[in-house]
């Protein structure tokens, strides 16, 4: 009880004591000096008016976003659930991928193949005797576009769980009362997917509300930014403009914070009506000759934001000079050479696979800890609590390490610029993720089987050991991997906050991309991906044989 | 002493259990003495499951007290809550509970090592518990590969296995298939009776509160509507509730005639001046009187019975072949009654018969019964086969 008391309260002071300060830095309009703020009001925010550029952008970046992943996601998840697409089990797994190549990497490959002068795809066309540049990836569209190839694998998660979970018989008692099965596809299926796919919407636009990476490699140096990325110049440039960042910051947090809310509400009313906790095949319709082309819409999905972008960075990687055309002078390993001797990417990758563990080993355990509290106790504050744990959800995590800087700079023990303001910053933003994961299976468990053991006599410790941790070790394991891999390619926040002594591999791949070569960059981001796909393997294959000698 | 193996095992004291506003339970009082075996039944939603988990201490009651063998593991006065594993309770659950992650042996073995019983002990309490449910081939099974029928019968070897006082059964047989679950029924009422264990099961299943249990308490919106021995809660109803739920029972309202009244029989005069002769048993009637007559207990003649009272003619409306069972609605003055009887001897459709009932068959409800009757009046035609499973 009293160990539990105090999960709650460590949390809850993570959570919010760095947005306390990130709402005492925007409005704050007393001298820049003086701390705590001499005098409160709005003009931070009157100020931004003069930003209107930036909203704009933001706002044409994001719709543009959210409607491509929204297409992706759905045309995908209704080929996936409710079509005769051949291959479809493997195109299923395909389909989680994109989620785990990093939008950075994505936006670096994409750099190379849509840049308007130097991208492949206009050297291309224009050696075709095309005029101008094909496409513009730095465009709002552009980055529009690679926004949208990772986050719609997210949607296609999202949008396909709501098909896969309509009973079949709906739509079969609308046939069975005379109407045709397009008929049943417009009155039925549509109007009871609806909501998911509005959820989905919302979720998405939130996401790309506070996404950095691709606006911050594909619109920062044409001067293009969205909010994220100014917050991120008004931090880092000099002199930095805190008050301005901190106003920009809360603003887009509230934004996000309403869209969530109104996901949360949506989806909340929903579930009991599509949803009998059944698992349903629905039926497939048979699409004929048309579910080749079908198959070629799911494949090419997944050749965009998969496999052209990691075959053009090891094709950019091995160039001296990246272009489109090979030859044999342009092949270089020094990309490699250099990239492996940089002590920068050396300790960086070590700091970044070493925080990775710690915060994957210290997360499941709070995580599961508090999931079990959120879904099994009767502790009163839980409800505040769930709050209190998605709470990060709602905030861009580089807005987060900004509200994190100032608080930690004001906290009497010295951990600013430290390895662990990381893992503190890394725990605070993975917790929704890890809550979120533990939960769904913690809610999948029969909560009798755990009421057995106490009736049977077993104290709780006995019961943790015997039957809810065993049950719950695969969903753990999930879990574990997936801080993990998000720990690792963190961007957001440890841009913000890693120091000096403390450099972790994401932002110093940004860094690399605009102080050095992007050939250089494209050799770092792959050496990344391949140690992190190792180190999953690694962590598969310690987990299955332990779990094999432990049976 | 032989006072001592009928003293209470259970008593339930005051009850209440609230969720915010809302009152699931109570108050309730009951007890259940030693080796009796107890049904708690009822529609769901009648809080009969919140006071068998209150019991088991899976559930925390808002006041009240619960004692088990003198000892008192709840009272809400006395801020006392025992958790669930210190009250030494024993309970199968209704999703069984079958841990999946174990072998069928280490799932019965489960009680016994948090007893840290022996080895030895373990082996040969754990066989004959398997042996019991005629599960012992099963031993080294994995859990999961088990059929709905072996994991229960697992469920309830692993609730007996550390010769637990008190057996709790919350709803075991509701996810068997009918068949299945006739044959548990017969064979956990033989195991109740080896054991000896104090039992309390719960189920919204009539047939099976009545072949499993000593005593029945019927319950409904959280209340006590009626409780006593099996046979009486079938044969004297005490309110339309109780005589609606347990089995199927035509409803009589009229108006009671004092001046018609014979050895020791009430007489009630329905709406057509029908005169129907029954027993009070001691209960008030409300501002509606009303009898109960089950279905089962009506007659249909050919020809006219000797009785004086309680004999009709009737015309035949509707025949409905039930299987094991033929059921009759007969008109009777200006209404409809339904009458159940074994197959063969079926009137015709449209002809005359005599319709009898023997008066002690015949039950007064209690006053709330009849503003339940005033506000619902009872349908004319019941459903026809949901009240009385065919198997």
């Amino acid at each position: 009880m009293v160990a539990m008391t105090m999960v709650i309260v460590v949390v809850a002071i993570f959570v919010l004591y760095p947005v306390f300060y990130l709402l005492q830095a925007a409005f704050d309009v007393g001298p820049a000096e003086v701390r705590p703020p001499a005098a409160y009001g709005f003009d931070n925010f009157s100020a931004l008016g003069k930003y209107w550029e930036i909203m704009l952008n933001t706002l044409v970046v994001t719709f543009a976003a959210t409607i491509m992943a929204l297409t992706f996601g759905f045309l995908t998840a209704w080929i996936l659930t409710r079509t005769n697409v051949p291959f479809q089990r493997t195109l299923e797994q395909l389909m989680a991928v994109p989620y785990y190549v990093t939008p950075l990497l994505g936006a670096l490959a994409w750099n190379f193949l849509g840049a308007p002068e130097s991208g492949f795809i206009n050297q291309v066309w224009r050696a075709g005797g095309g005029q101008g540049a094909l496409i513009d990836i730095t465009s709002a569209v552009g980055i529009a576009w690679v926004m949208a190839l990772f986050e719609g694998s997210v949607a296609f998660v999202m949008i396909g769980a709501v098909m896969k979970s309509m009973d079949p018989a709906l739509e079969e008692a609308s046939q069975m009362s005379g109407a045709g099965r397009w008929r049943a596809m417009l009155r039925i299926t549509l109007p009871l997917v609806a909501p998911g796919v509005l959820g989905a919407a919302i979720f998405v636009f939130a996401e790309m509300l506070g996404s950095f990476s691709a606006a911050l490699v594909l619109g920062t140096p044409a001067r293009f930014y969205v909010i994220t990325t100014a917050i991120y110049q008004f931090v880092s440039q000099y002199p930095p403009r805190l008050p301005l960042a901190a106003a920009l910051g809360v603003s887009l947090f509230a934004v996000m914070f309403g869209m969530l809310y109104l996901y949360r509400r949506i989806t909340a009313n929903r579930s009991f009506v599509t949803i009998s906790g059944k698992a349903f095949r629905p039926r497939a319709i048979d699409m004929g000759w048309l579910r080749w082309v079908l198959f070629a819409v799911c494949a090419g999905y997944v050749f965009l934001s998969v496999l052209l972008p990691i075959a053009t960075l090891v094709f950019a990687s091995f160039q001296k000079l990246a272009v489109a055309w090979p030859a044999a002078d342009n092949f270089t390993l020094d990309n490699y050479r250099t990239a492996l001797s940089l002590n920068a990417v050396r300790s960086a990758l070590s700091n970044s696979l070493f925080l990775g563990l710690l915060t994957a080993t210290i997360g499941v355990v709070l995580t599961g800890l508090l999931a079990w509290i959120i879904q099994r106790s009767r502790l009163p504050g839980r409800g505040v609590l769930e709050y209190i744990v998605m709470f990060p959800q709602a905030v861009p995590r580089l807005v987060f390490a900004f509200g994190m800087m100032w608080a930690w700079l004001a906290f009497p023990i010295p951990i600013y610029g430290t390895f662990w303001i990381l893992l503190i910053a890394y725990l605070t933003v993975f917790l929704p993720l890890g809550v979120r994961t533990i939960s769904g299976v913690i809610m999948q468990l029969d909560k009798s089987l755990e009421e057995c053991g106490q009736v049977c006599g077993a104290s709780w410790s006995f019961r943790v050991r015997t039957i809810v941790a065993p049950l719950l070790w695969p969903g753990i394991l999930a879990a574990w991997l997936l801080i993990f891999v998000a720990s690792v390619r963190e961007l957001g926040a440890s841009i913000l906050l890693m120091g000096p002594d403390s450099k972790v591999m994401t932002p110093a791949i940004a860094e690399a991309f605009f102080s050095t070569s992007s050939e250089l960059t494209a050799a770092m981001a792959l050496i990344q991906t391949v140690v992190v796909a190792a180190a999953m393997v690694v962590f598969t294959l310690m987990t299955r044989r332990a779990a094999v000698h432990g049976a | 002493m032989a006072d001592s193996d009928r003293a209470p095992e259970i008593e339930v004291e005051d009850l209440v259990i609230r969720y915010g506003a809302v009152a699931a339970v109570g108050p309730v009082n009951f007890s259940v003495t030693q080796g009796e075996q107890l049904t708690l039944l009822g529609p769901s939603g009648c809080g009969k499951t919140t006071t068998l988990r209150a019991i088991a201490g899976l559930e925390r009651p808002t006041a009240g007290a619960i004692r088990i063998r003198g000892d008192t593991v709840f009272d809400a006065s006395r801020r006392i809550n025992m958790p669930a594993e210190r009250r030494g309770l024993s309970m199968v659950f209704q999703s069984y509970a079958i841990w999946p992650h174990m072998t069928v042996f280490e799932n019965v073995a489960y009680g016994l090592r948090v007893r840290n019983a022996s080895a030895a002990e373990i082996d040969e309490k754990v066989r004959h518990a398997l042996d019991l449910v005629k599960m012992g081939a099963y031993a080294s099974r994995n859990a999961s590969q088990l059929s709905g029928g072996q994991q229960q019968r697992v469920a309830v070897a692993r609730a007996c296995a550390f010769s637990p006082k008190v057996l709790l059964f919350d709803e075991p047989l509701s996810n068997l298939d009918a068949k299945l679950r006739a044959q548990m029924r017969i064979e956990l009422r033989e195991l109740q009776h080896r054991l000896g264990v104090t039992s309390v099961y719960v189920t919204h299943d009539l047939e099976e509160a009545l072949a499993m249990s000593d005593r029945i308490i019927v319950m409904r919106g959280g209340h006590i509507e009626q409780a006593g021995p099996a046979a009486d809660i079938y044969n004297y109803p005490r309110t339309a509730f109780v005589a609606d739920f347990v089995g199927s029972a035509n409803l009589i309202s009229g108006r009671l005639r004092a001046d018609l009244a014979r050895d020791g029989l009430i007489a009630l005069e329905a709406d057509a001046g029908r005169i129907l002769y029954g027993e009070a048993r001691g209960r008030e009637a409300g501002p509606t009187p009303t009898m109960s007559v089950r279905t089962v207990h009506l007659q249909l003649n050919a020809t006219q019975p000797a009785a004086s009272i309680n004999v009709w003619p009737v015309r035949v409306r509707r025949t409905v072949f039930l299987g094991d069972l033929t059921q009759v609605h007969v008109e009777w003055g200006g209404r409809e009654l339904v009458v159940r009887q074994t197959a063969s001897t079926a009137p015709a459709e449209g002809s005359t018969a005599y319709l009898s009932i023997d008066p002690a068959r015949c039950v007064l409800l209690e006053a709330d019964a009849a503003t339940e009757a005033e506000q619902a009046p009872p349908p004319p035609t019941p459903p026809i086969v949901a009240d009385l499973p065919i198997e």
